[in-house]
């Protein structure tokens, strides 16, 4: 089992304190469809940032951005797809609601809660395990950006509704071609083996990001590497600018995925003699630990897998025997989330 | 003080590979980040010190920097950063959403309770659509990507490659630049050129004039001019006696 062989980066059980387990996922992200990634609303231009070409190729270009956020949303709403329909959401204790993200009552008590975090005001709050990065396109923007007018006809099918009255539904947006491949890199804190096989299956599993993500935005994840270290990694920004310079030129869109995937590997190789790599998975064994995270998200063994996840917090939701019995209020330190092991 | 409990420091360089965002200053909807990194942050960001993934119940109600630092006090320091040349911004607009299929942007408030929707047509207002006292939407200003900083390390600790700081947890890349021994020098006039934790600084020092950035958690100080015993590392020069929370200590 591959998944074993990282488990001198694993943690036995989740626990409050930092132990300095990191686990970093190089993963490839390759638009399967038209796709939008915009900070500023509609009408603005993707996002995209003037950074260095390559490490050694020092031109200047746009790339494409896709940021932490829209990544991290969609898929912890992945996850949170299965807790729901395997009744693993909790209700909370403020207006016992279920679990819901961005309604300030969190359930603090579910798979999701412990693991992508949660900030309620005052009523506690939970840091992200997830350390997710900036990913950036591998091409300029300028050559994987399209434009596309939109226009929203009436029923009648003209753009004049009944009166004669012209439509106003005219507009262009750009977008980001499909082909276009993003290089990002993942960090994983002290994290458990189902945790591991949960945050995984989310990443690979999600399909659709950005904006209008019912019509284009579709999206294809492939984990290209698994490292364990006592350190972080390099960022995805120097990964792609490694790429890009180990790719060579010339480089247009659409660009070959084996090509990508082969340069990407031989600039990750290079990283396990870096300072505090311990485990590096090799191409097997990377395959054994998918097909292991599929066999878990599999529909028979979904519900034992998630049951068994959300399980592991159990001790964390109990409430602490009271020991100090008449010496008054907050006095009991034994409250079960504070201890530090 | 006549003694130096650190015999060297590090001059180290922080590489923004993220825009890094902190909550300096709250205005409307608007959310800025001061051009500078605080020491406090980065002493959490280095790892010398840990918090806790979660906190609860009286956890939630004061940092507890005091306790973390005092463990740590003797073997290393850290100032806050200050920026290589120029800081750069980028602006950010951020706005969250439920994982509802049905929802709707209301008065700072994303409401999800579709039930509502008629209460809302007859001009009532159920409590789901008033506005939310946590952001739901707004405007971030933040520490552009590529942005430098530099900062003295006191103590002979190990540093990390990579640190991840502020809200979003950003990645940023520490170079360490050189090492220098640290000389004590006789109390006199001087200008320190680096910033400076005002609950930091020694008692003992008598302040003529800074500038001040207020930030939380304590305020910071550049351009300091002081007379007092004096730390001298390379051709750079700080007060000296800088101390975790020092100012704190002393005044108990």
């Amino acid at each position: 089992m591959s998944i074993q062989k990282l488990s001198p980066v694993l943690a036995t059980t989740y626990e409050n304190f930092p132990k300095g387990r990191f686990i970093t996922l190089i993963v490839i992200r390759t638009t399967q469809s038209e796709t939008i990634f915009r900070t500023e609303g509609s009408g603005e231009s993707m996002c995209n940032e003037f950074v260095q070409a390559g490490v050694t190729n020092d031109n200047i270009i746009q790339r494409l951005v896709m940021t932490k956020r829209k990544q991290v949303a969609p898929e912890r709403r992945y996850g949170r797809e299965h807790l729901r329909a395997h009744d693993l959401l909790f209700t909370n204790i403020k207006d016992n609601s279920i679990c819901s993200l961005n309604t300030n009552a969190p359930c603090e008590m579910c798979v999701d809660c412990f693991l992508y975090g949660f900030a309620a005001g005052g009523g506690g709050a939970q840091k992200s395990r997830i350390w997710t990065e900036d990913a950036f396109s591998i091409l300029p923007a300028t050559d994987v950006v399209g434009d596309r007018t939109i226009n929203a006809i009436y029923e009648n099918g003209t753009m004049r509704d009944e009166k004669g009255n012209a439509s106003t539904a005219l507009n262009t947006s750009e977008y980001i071609k499909p082909g276009v491949h993003f290089l990002d890199v993942v960090t994983l804190k002290d994290v458990t083996t189902d945790e591991l096989r949960y945050i995984i299956g989310n990443i690979l599993f999600t399909s659709r990001y950005g904006a209008v993500s019912s019509r284009v935005g579709r999206m294809e994840n492939q984990i290209l590497g698994i490292f364990g270290s006592i350190t972080e990694l390099p960022s995805s920004l120097e990964l792609v600018q490694a790429t890009y310079d180990a790719l060579g030129e010339p480089l247009e869109h659409p660009l070959n995925i084996n090509r990508v995937i082969t340069a990407t590997k031989q600039v990750i190789t290079n990283w396990q003699n870096r300072r505090g790599v311990s485990v590096q998975l090799s191409d097997e064994e990377l395959t054994n630990l998918i097909s292991d995270v599929e066999t878990h998200w599999s529909e028979a063994e979904r519900d034992t897998f998630l049951k068994r996840l959300s399980q592991s917090y159990e001790p964390f939701r109990q409430v602490a025997p009271d020991k100090n019995k008449g010496k008054g209020k907050g006095k009991n330190k034994n409250t079960p989330v504070e201890v530090e092991n | 003080m006549s003694t130096i409990p650190f015999s060297q420091a590090k001059l180290i360089e922080l590489n923004c590979l993220e825009p890094v965002f902190f909550a300096s200053r709250e205005l409307s909807d608007t959310y800025y980040t001061e051009g500078l990194l605080g020491n406090y942050a980065l002493t959490y960001a280095l790892g010398w010190v840990n918090s806790p993934y979660r906190l609860q119940g009286q956890a939630t109600g004061r940092p507890t920097y005091k306790e973390d630092f005092q463990t740590i006090a003797q073997s290393c320091y850290i100032l806050p950063a200050s920026p290589i040349g120029r800081v750069t911004f980028r602006f950010e607009r951020f706005n969250a959403l439920s994982d509802a299929y049905w929802y709707t942007m209301t008065n700072n408030r994303v409401a999800t309770a579709r039930e509502d929707l008629p209460l809302q047509r007859q001009g009532k207002k159920p409590s789901s659509f008033r506005a939310s006292n946590f952001p739901q939407t707004g405007r971030l200003r933040m520490i552009e990507r590529g942005n430098k900083f530099q900062t003295l390390v006191f103590g002979n600790q190990q540093l990390p490659d990579y640190i991840r700081l502020g809200k979003f947890a950003s990645k940023v890349k520490v170079n360490v630049l050189k090492e220098f021994p640290v000389t004590l020098l006789p109390p006199g006039e001087y200008q320190s050129q680096f910033y400076l934790n005002v609950a930091d600084l020694p008692t003992q020092i008598e302040v003529f004039a800074f500038d001040l950035i207020s930030i939380p958690p304590a305020p910071i100080l550049k351009n300091l001019h002081f007379r007092g015993a004096a730390w001298q590392i390379g051709e750079m020069i700080v007060p000296a006696g800088l101390h975790y929370c020092g100012r704190e200590n002393r005044n108990e």
